[in-house]
């Protein structure tokens, strides 16, 4: 897996990572995914960077390119007819 | 604004496919030094669709030429916002992607789709991707239809790189599948080994 843009989360990136992707192919492309078992590993990560990206400015930037992305959202998260 | 658009097929599974696209960028992938960091923002199934959604932040060293970095601003690394869904029921990946930096001067949205093949739907997998490049530098037309040119031949070269380098992790993630599987086989066949797991 790829490493973080902060170093410092390195560690728990990974955990988190090798978490998920053993969820993805096990249980949710099976359909069989009833919970997110890597969220307490995704809550650990998600603190580390989201400090990184707030000391980078990236915070703010990320609220733009949110933004921007609405349209994105309404057209692939749209129910199938 | 210019456009730039390709589509190809890998020899894989889209089961494979969508699950090596998380490792795409990893060391696995010898052809996207580049990509310096992939991190997730966010995560979630929506629980009516099933859809998963993923939001992205890609960190890249810069490599453009002098003279778009005299332009635009020289900064050593870009950002690149992406969200991907994955439909797992209809087989589909879609991934928008568009850049953060020199986002006032330049828009280069990309969006990639991965579904099975038509014509060998559980070997094969169909990858389409679109960019569209628009710069907005005042009314300097040369200068934004040069930004334009230039960004569209950065994709065409990445392109090839890319389908290379993805090549790359899926050969290397079905041979750890196997082997997973083939540990997998030997425990159950092996009294030792089971015992050692507990």
């Amino acid at each position: 897996m790829s490493a973080s843009l902060a170093p410092e989360c390195n560690e728990v990136k990974e955990r988190y990572d090798n978490c998920f992707l053993k969820w993805y192919s096990e249980k949710f492309l099976r359909g069989t995914a009833t919970s997110d078992e890597c969220e307490p590993l995704f809550k650990q990560y998600e603190q580390c960077l989201s400090k990184a990206l707030k000391a980078r400015g990236i915070d703010t930037m990320l609220k733009e390119a949110r933004e921007d992305n609405r349209e994105n959202d309404a057209e692939h998260m749209r129910p199938k007819r | 604004m210019k456009i730039f658009q390709q589509s190809t097929e890998f020899d894989y599974s889209w089961e494979e496919v969508s699950t090596s696209n998380w490792r795409k960028y990893g060391p696995w992938n010898e052809k996207t030094p580049h990509v310096i960091a992939v991190d997730t923002l966010s995560r979630t199934v929506d629980p009516n669709t099933g859809i998963l959604r993923t939001e992205r932040l890609i960190t890249c060293k810069q490599s453009t030429p002098k003279w778009i970095n005299q332009i635009l601003g020289g900064q050593d690394t870009s950002l690149v916002y992406e969200t991907s869904y994955v439909d797992s029921a209809s087989k589909k990946v879609t991934m928008c992607a568009m850049n953060m930096t020199w986002s006032d001067l330049l828009s280069v949205r990309e969006t990639c789709m991965y579904q099975p093949s038509s014509a060998a739907p559980d070997a094969k997998t169909q990858f389409i991707q679109r960019a569209e490049i628009t710069a907005f530098c005042g009314g300097w037309q040369k200068i934004k239809n040069s930004i334009e040119q230039f960004t569209v031949e950065r994709f065409q070269q990445n392109a090839a790189k890319g389908k290379e380098g993805f090549e790359m992790v899926l050969e290397m993630s079905r041979k750890a599948f196997a082997e997973q599987r083939e540990l997998l086989r030997l425990q159950q066949g092996s009294k030792i080994l089971q015992e050692a797991k507990l």
